[in-house]
């Protein structure tokens, strides 16, 4: 008996009772659990695309064109006759995501997805921001930052859009590939889709949040820790597409 | 041990934030700087080293802006030590898949 009760009174030992082991909320422990499956969900998903790009030939080099370089209007017919999108091996992923807004006839491989890469990482920093404002308590600066954090989020699923229109323009479906093998299309539209799909609800939630501050909940409450969590999602939906840009567009 | 959180002053917290952004900024343009430099190179190394940067990334991400490392030890080892599954998976699946391309090819 004496035992069990230095265990439940003993500072040193978290696991003895009446306070949480791991030091935060229920809902912050909830979300990092939550946060957990989901990684496992897109691990999955990325090792399913590993998996099949391993299974096909590697990318044939490119030795035909160059960045800046102008292409001309049917570039997928002039590769697929310079034998560069076949059927046995993967494409080279600078040759299918070679487009930009606004300018036309330049090869321009990976230009506007490290565009995305830059705008979700910078509303990944405004929304921390936003959490170390509402440590502060200061209502206007968490309000402003999560203002930020939904622009960005915003510009980011209108630049993926932008991408799947263009690819869709092209020819890509679900069960059909220009490019090639018919899997690279299909795991494209699923894998970027789950993930913008995970951009748009968070950019739900930072809305809903956005509102909650204006109105003073959390001011009332005494607390932002709501602002926290929802910022806990928003960085893992970041971190997922650190994977996705390395993953599709970098390999 | 208890929640080094409350013994920073926002200041620190504010300067710790920008610093994390100004090398996630840096990592990206690195990555994307090997990608033109290695362009018409392809083998595991460069897979390798693009896979690297991400964990590193990853683990600034995790770390900063998820508040990972101010956290208790506990509930980083919750988090973290589960991934171990997905490393398990990849291997595999990377064998698999080389058998599946030796046996189509």
């Amino acid at each position: 008996m004496a035992n069990s009760t230095t265990l439940s009174t003993g500072k040193t030992f978290a696991w003895g009772g009446g306070k949480s082991p791991f030091s935060v909320s229920y809902g912050k422990l909830m979300m990092w659990i939550f946060l957990l499956s989901d990684a496992f969900t897109f691990s999955s998903l990325l090792i399913a695309y590993g998996f099949i790009r391993y299974s096909y030939q590697a990318p044939i080099a490119n030795t035909i064109i160059k960045p800046l370089q102008h292409v001309g209007e049917n570039f997928v017919e002039e590769m697929k006759k310079a034998g560069l999108f076949v059927q046995d091996h993967w494409p080279a992923p600078e040759l299918v995501f070679n487009h930009f807004p606004f300018i036309h006839g330049m090869h321009l491989p990976l230009f506007f997805v490290s565009l995305m890469t830059f705008i979700l990482i910078f509303s990944s920093v405004t929304m921390v921001l936003a959490v170390e404002a509402g440590h502060r308590m200061k209502k206007d600066e968490v309000a402003n930052y999560m203002l930020l954090t939904i622009i960005g989020g915003a510009a980011f699923l209108g630049c993926q859009a932008w991408e799947w229109a263009t690819f869709i323009h092209e020819g890509a479906r679900l069960d059909y590939n220009p490019f090639g093998p018919r899997s690279f299309a299909a795991l494209f539209f699923i894998v970027t889709g789950f993930h913008g799909f995970h951009v748009f609800s968070g950019v739900v939630l930072n809305v809903i949040i956005y509102l909650n501050v204006l109105a003073g909940t959390y001011e009332d409450r005494g607390h932002y820790e709501m602002v926290e969590k929802v910022g806990l999602y928003w960085h893992f939906v970041d971190l997922v597409w650190v994977f996705v840009f390395t993953f599709f567009y970098l390999i | 041990m208890e929640h080094l959180e409350h013994t920073e002053t926002p200041s620190d917290m504010k300067s710790q934030i920008w610093k994390t952004f100004w090398i996630l900024l840096g990592l990206t343009v690195i990555d994307i700087a090997l990608y033109f430099i290695l362009l018409s190179y392809h083998s595991m190394l460069k897979n390798a080293l693009f896979i690297i940067l991400g964990v590193v990334k990853a683990w600034y991400i995790v770390g900063v802006f998820m508040h990972m490392k101010f956290e208790r030890k506990m509930l980083m080892y919750t988090i973290i030590l589960p991934m171990i599954f997905v490393v398990f998976l990849v291997i595999l699946m990377l064998i698999e898949g080389d058998f599946t391309n030796k046996l189509r090819w």
